[in-house]
């Protein structure tokens, strides 16, 4: 009812200071933990490392490749060494449940970037692949076909748009997110068929390109298996082989941070139930105050659902304020302090990635909606209260 | 109309259970206008508060045309409030956050049998009855004492209720405004045939009732 609604917002406004008040701690409460849920997830995502990242539990590459784990990318440098694409398939092995190949091949002078630009093109065997189409932002309405590029996030051309790859036509058929992995965000994906019809142009061929042959596999381990079983049934299936798994010392401050950032969120729920029972404490006292107003919308007919819709609708309004502006400003610091924060996390070696859209905009509207409660949740029991009392004893100020 | 039957209240306070009322029986026929008389502390509030829904008595049974009030349901006991009573209390009780005319529309808006713009009409020509039809859009703040308890009247007719209870509306006014207020109230019950119930310490008005009850220590002295 419009004037109901009327009479909580200008109930609001007639005590403008501990409304607003009000709604700066609730706008402090819901922005901390909006920034706090959203920073946590995002840290925690970039630590994933490397391949880890991409949805692979290990890599299982030459003996001789060089693996880079001086910082928290977990790649294989491409060298000329390969492993037959069709081994794992054939060791049949329990404990791994999927398994993608990868062509890699790092070309100069490919056309694509500035002119000695090191391109990594990468195979994919597109039914076997889990770890790179998931990634897909956006892609043309159809599948991947022969002449069709994926290009990383940190390639800019625009979707359909043609390619020149050592002067042949491709076609961008889709783009990646920022995955944080650096091979990624710089890579040219195509289909097996479409990189071996490149071998012909360029200058030399290189050793991956040989039919049958992979730079390596990521594998995803099979429910209920350890690493460390795979690693040994892989070792001993296939001669010649190195298993890299992401167990690096990384992992060790990784999951010190997750101890940490789980602290962090009992401390966020508390804080939360903290502002909960600090709500329902000013309300019972706004209820109180309010008492001859609500006897006198009792006394013309108001109802108990009516009377507790003002307290509540009032609540709401201020806690729901507070819970928008909270996540307002979280927003904005986290805008303001995400050069530094990237900045640093670069410097230690994880390469940020920022929580995705969707669920951000989720923490956003959590955060709200969950201060919003509040309020509900604080004002109703006061109000409850208050709408159970005679009305003439309201009216004179009891109760 | 009004049949009350034992009616009593008591409150329990720190000193032990007061008596407010104790026991009153009183009937009044539909359309009359009735003046309740007695010193400060008697209980005519309380009375007027247990007839009107807005006190349950301790005992006794209160019937308004033939509903005993207070074996109503919490919701039916809220539409009996809104359509059958309009209450004018002893004290301001406008919403000090709503125009005058919201503040008269306010019943009928709660109850929404009418149209929102038949609402605002109605409360308009009732402000405008009052004398107060160039305040509609006045916060009870700006205008008069007096101004304010006429503007409340127009809020109790603004659903025609059958029953109009006003206790002690002239109380803190001075005898120019008490006179006219008071010839509204009579006006609104020859002219629409409202049962009026009014308290008043003014006996020379209570002497143009129908009827007077004198209550003395929560009982009717004869
Ligand atoms: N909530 C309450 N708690 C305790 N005692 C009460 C309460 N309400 C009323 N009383 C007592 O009941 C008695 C009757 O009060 P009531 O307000 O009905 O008197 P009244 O006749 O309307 O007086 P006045 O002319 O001053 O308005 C008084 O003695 C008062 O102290
Ligand atoms: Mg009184």
């Amino acid at each position: 009812m419009r004037l109901l609604a009327n009479l909580a917002l200008q109930n609001l406004g007639r005590r403008k200071a501990r409304s607003l008040l009000l709604i700066a701690a609730v706008a402090i409460g819901s922005g901390v933990v909006f920034t706090g849920a959203t920073l946590m997830r995002s840290i925690d995502d970039s630590m994933a490392v490397g391949f880890t990242r991409l949805g692979a539990d290990m890599m299982v590459v030459p003996e001789g490749a060089l693996t880079n784990i001086t910082a928290a990318l977990l790649t294989v440098e491409p060298t000329d060494l390969v492993l037959d694409a069709d081994v794992l398939a054939k060791a049949r092995l329990a404990s791994v449940a999927r398994a993608a190949p990868q062509k890699i091949a790092r070309v100069e002078h490919s056309g694509i970037g500035s002119h000695h630009e090191l391109v990594d093109l990468i195979g994919i065997d597109p039914a076997l692949d889990f770890t790179i189409q998931p990634w897909l932002k956006e892609k043309l309405g159809r599948g991947l076909r022969a002449g069709d590029v994926i290009l990383g996030a940190g390639r800019d051309a625009p979707l359909g748009s043609q390619l020149l790859i050592f002067g042949k036509p491709h076609l961008v058929y889709g783009k990646l997110g920022r995955t944080g992995v650096g091979t990624h965000e710089r890579g040219v994906f195509m289909s097996f068929a479409t990189l071996e019809a490149l071998a012909a142009s360029m200058p030399q061929r290189p050793a991956v390109l040989a039919p049958g042959k992979v730079t390596g596999f990521l594998v995803e381990l099979a429910p209920g298996a350890t690493a460390l079983q795979a690693r040994f049934a892989i070792l001993s299936a296939v001669k010649g082989a190195k298993v890299v798994t992401g167990d690096s010392s990384l992992s060790g401050i990784r999951q010190g941070l997750a101890a940490l950032l789980k602290g962090i969120l009992a401390l966020m729920v508390l804080m939360f139930a903290s502002m909960a029972v600090m709500v329902s404490v000013l309300f019972s006292a706004i209820v109180t105050e309010r008492r001859a107003e609500l006897g006198l919308l009792k006394a013309i007919g108001a109802r108990g659902a009516q009377l507790i819709g003002v307290m509540v609708v009032e609540a709401v309004i201020a806690t729901g304020v507070g819970g928008v502006l909270g996540v307002t400003l979280g927003v904005l610091v986290m805008r303001l302090y995400e050069r530094s924060l990237v900045y640093y996390l670069d410097n230690i070696g994880v390469p940020f990635v920022w929580l995705d859209l969707p669920h951000t905009v989720a923490f956003a509207v959590g955060a709200i909606v969950l201060a919003a409660a509040i309020g509900a949740v604080g004002a109703l029991y006061p109000a409850w209260r208050a709408s159970r009392r005679d009305a003439y004893d309201l009216v004179r100020g009891e109760g | 109309m009004l049949a009350c039957r034992q009616v009593s209240k008591s409150y329990k306070t720190e000193r032990g259970l007061v008596t407010a009322v104790a026991g009153i029986d009183l009937d009044v026929a539909a359309g009359r206008f009735v003046a309740i008389i007695g010193r400060s502390g008697s209980g005519k509030s309380t009375l007027m508060a247990m007839v009107g829904g807005l006190s349950r008595p301790s005992a006794g049974t209160v019937e308004v045309g033939g509903t005993d009030v207070w074996r109503l349901s919490e919701t039916a006991l809220a539409a009996f409030r809104n359509e059958r009573i309009g209450y004018v209390f002893q004290f301001a009780s406008l919403l000090p956050t709503l125009r005058l005319i919201d503040n008269v529309a306010l019943p009928a808006m709660l109850g929404r049998r009418q149209s929102t713009a038949a609402t605002y009409a109605k409360a308009s020509s009732l402000l405008d009855r009052m004398g107060l039809g160039g305040y509609l859009d006045a916060y009870p703040s700006e205008i008069s004492a007096g101004e304010q308890r006429r503007a409340a009247i127009a809020r109790a007719l603004i659903n025609d209720p059958a029953l109009l209870l006003a206790d002690e509306p002239t109380s803190d006014l001075d005898e120019q405004t008490e006179i006219e207020i008071m010839d509204e109230l009579l006006a609104v019950n020859r002219e629409i045939g409202t049962t009026l119930i009014l308290v008043t310490h003014n006996l020379a008005l209570a002497e143009q009732a129908g009827q007077i009850v004198h209550i003395a220590n929560g009982a009717i002295v004869t």
